[in-house]
């Protein structure tokens, strides 16, 4: 071994030493850090992310992802009025500001990988929402499903996930379309809207966007076919398990309370008639919903009280509330035929 | 008397049609090439025309956007404020408006040679910069707190440019003198620190001050705007001070030792004798790395600071106006191109004014 390689790899231990010492937070220290500051830190974005990150004409964040930093917020403080700061970060810088203790979690529509998990050796909450990869068509087509656009054109940004997915689902369902590459998804969009190709595929919740920014968005429509689909959930340091918890239980909150038809209309009512244990549990009139993990008993009810229940939240940032229009789909309850569970509650 | 000889051997000056037949139309070729040239000036103009004044929409809703050909100006007529004052709280915006307002003042006035003494320039920027951090920040005088992570649009924009030049300016000067220390050692080793910071992407110096140095050192380090000013003020002066050492560089080098001879010392030669001149001289690049400056602020959309780019981002990105982009990407353009062109035309009458080039 030379001299400077010596160098090099003794640097890079101390480079690893470091890191690992902020990467690894101890048990319930981000809830402690969080109380003690006051406000938790969450994902704003550098910009719009329409739908889930949003800044409205007052200068105030709205949008999916926003809610839901927000109830994480609400179940903390019992408020998230001056509890919660979205902290403008781009994707980029995701990580990092994770790492250095910048942002206490990345709720910003960010897909739960083997990589991620293992590699960077972050910790991923329960996923939140499951984006289906769909293709948006011009409704003159008359396609009702992807194999109806047989000898077709679709755009694609080149080299993404997106463009693999779509190529392995048109050898399974034995149809052939011809693909339409560009270097970046902006370019990719614009090629569509300028009636380059036929189709355009893309997580369900930009097509919805993507179709308010054509000239007359009823003329396009999401086919039903899913092509893939890509768990979305809260990513957060490795090692503080109990602030898992805390993201877990108020994701779950969220399902809980629809599947039990709470909602923030009537989640009072409930709360003085409880319809069953598990209701009353989960709205603070039995102990034990949030003592385990260092919240307060009622954090459910303040949650429902303030932001509404999974439903209200969809509806209202990306459902037929909001602009987009966009269906549950997949993101129902598991009784609805969608993928969405909440944790039992006793 | 040679000269208005000469002036009176000049041919008079012909009549407008003369010359324009002259300019346009010499030959029967050039004459096509002129017309066809026109006509397809005035069809772009036209046109142009059409989308951005006739049929555009100048106040309204996207509804009424939709329903027409041209542009959409209304999304600025709504969102102008979101633009200007980016995530800052909606019943605070005067805040930020009075806080552009100064900063935009205070560059009027550093302009004018009444205010080119150092004191002065120095107290009037130190001065008012800090009235600006405290109006944004709050906090006193019954201002309420407003974070950083709050700040925002353009008049965030301007701070991190006016910030830049001001720590950046003395730095670039202290940099270039260094670089010309008699003393090997000295301007050896300033010489590797300006060529290193030159030698980097501002992306990647923007990276690695607000988002590595938080993870080697951390809670250590100010907040982010602050190292990011930190950062490009850097970048800044390496540039600056390699224009300013050309400068003084061409400076003939009699004009230091006839000081020299005359008992001056070093600040004396520096400030009275060799800086004016080198800064005379750099006066041309220094306006375009200022211009230059000016754009590379947008850079920082990259780490999550909510500049002007990032604001006229969220402006259209909501479900009523996402198909505005054009319009808002449009209005930024002419902005920018406000402020740049000023500088630009300001540097030509600083130009007249020195007599550069003469």
């Amino acid at each position: 071994m030379t001299k400077f390689s010596k160098l090099i790899a003794a640097g890079s231990v101390v480079a690893a030493g470091l890191s690992a010492s902020v990467a690894i937070a101890g048990h319930g220290d981000t809830l402690a850090a969080v109380k003690e500051r006051g406000t938790f830190n969450c994902t704003g974005h550098n910009g719009s992310y329409l739908g889930l990150a949003e800044v409205d004409a007052n200068g105030n964040w709205k949008g999916f992802d926003i809610d839901v930093c927000r109830a994480v917020a609400t179940a903390i403080f019992g408020t998230h009025e001056g509890h919660v700061s979205f902290v403008p970060t781009s994707w980029a810088q995701r990580w990092p500001a994770l790492q250095s203790g910048e942002i206490d979690a990345v709720i910003k529509a960010t897909g739960w990988t083997i990589g991620r998990d293992g590699e960077l050796g972050f910790q991923f909450s329960n996923a939140y929402l499951l984006a289906p990869t769909k293709v948006l068509v011009r409704k003159e087509l008359g396609a009702t499903t992807v194999a109806d656009l047989d000898g077709g054109s679709v755009c694609v940004p080149a080299g993404t996930a997106q463009e693999v997915a779509m190529a392995g689902y048109l050898e399974r369902i034995g149809t052939t379309m011809e693909f339409v590459v560009s270097e970046k998804t902006e370019e990719s969009e614009a090629a569509y809207l300028s009636g380059r190709c036929d189709a355009f595929v893309q997580w369900d919740v930009q097509l919805a966007t993507l179709r308010l920014k054509a000239e007359n968005p009823d003329d396009h429509m999401i086919l039903s076919d899913s092509i893939a689909a890509e768990p979305v959930a809260a990513v957060v340091r490795q090692g503080d398990d109990n602030w898992v918890d805390i993201i877990n239980f108020t994701l779950s909150t969220l399902v809980a309370a629809e599947e039990a038809g709470v909602t923030s209309a009537n989640v009072d009512e409930m709360r003085a008639n409880p319809p069953s244990p598990s209701v009353g549990m989960m709205l603070g009139v039995t102990p034990g919903y949030g003592s385990g993990v260092g919240l307060s008993d009622d954090f459910g009810y303040n949650i429902i009280k303030t932001l509404g229940n999974y439903s209200e939240i969809w509806e209202r940032n990306l459902g037929m509330d909001s602009p987009y229009k966009l269906e549950r789909g997949v993101n129902a309850l598991w009784q609805n035929g969608g993928v969405l569970w909440p944790l039992l509650i006793h | 008397m040679a000269n208005s000889a000469t002036a009176r051997a000049l041919p008079p000056i012909s009549p407008l049609k003369t010359r324009l037949r002259k300019s346009f139309f010499p030959t029967p070729l050039s004459g096509a090439i002129s017309l066809a040239g026109m006509a397809f000036a005035a069809w772009a103009l036209w046109h142009l025309f059409q989308w951005a004044a006739w049929n555009a929409v100048f106040i309204g809703t996207a509804e009424d956007c939709r329903a027409a050909s041209g542009a959409c100006w209304a999304v600025i007529a709504d969102r102008w404020r979101l633009m200007f004052f980016g995530l800052y709280p909606h019943e605070e915006h005067w805040r930020s408006a009075l806080g552009c307002l100064i900063l935009i003042l205070v560059i009027i006035l550093s302009c004018l040679p009444v205010f080119w003494r150092p004191l002065r320039l120095a107290v009037l920027w130190v001065c008012s910069l800090a009235v600006f951090i405290l109006l944004m920040r709050g906090g006193v005088f019954g201002l309420s707190y407003v974070g950083e992570e709050r700040w925002g649009g353009l008049t965030l924009s301007i701070f991190i440019f006016c910030a830049t030049a001001l720590i950046g300016m003395p730095l670039s000067i202290a940099l270039a003198l260094l670089r010309r220390s008699s003393l090997p050692l000295v301007s050896v080793v300033t010489g590797m620190v300006i060529d290193s910071v030159r030698s980097l992407p501002l992306v990647t110096i923007l990276f690695a001050v607000a988002v590595v140095l938080p993870i080697l050192a951390p809670g250590s380090s100010g907040t982010k705007i602050m190292r990011v000013i930190a950062g490009m003020a850097l970048f800044f002066a390496a540039y600056q001070s390699e224009i300013l050492r050309s400068g003084i560089q061409s400076l003939p080098v009699g004009q230091d030792e006839a000081a020299k001879s005359l008992g001056l010392g070093y600040w004396h030669r520096m400030t009275r004798i060799i800086l004016p001149q080198a800064f005379r001289r750099a006066l041309p690049p220094t306006v375009s790395q200022f211009a230059i400056s000016f754009k590379e602020v947008s850079l920082v959309i990259i780490i999550g600071v909510f500049d002007f780019l990032a604001s006229g981002n969220a402006a259209y990105g909501s479900g009523e106006w996402a198909f505005t982009y054009v319009e808002v990407y449009v209005f930024m353009a002419f902005v920018n191109f406000i402020f740049i062109f000023s500088l630009s035309r300001y540097g030509a009458y600083l130009e007249r004014r020195m007599r550069v080039g003469k």
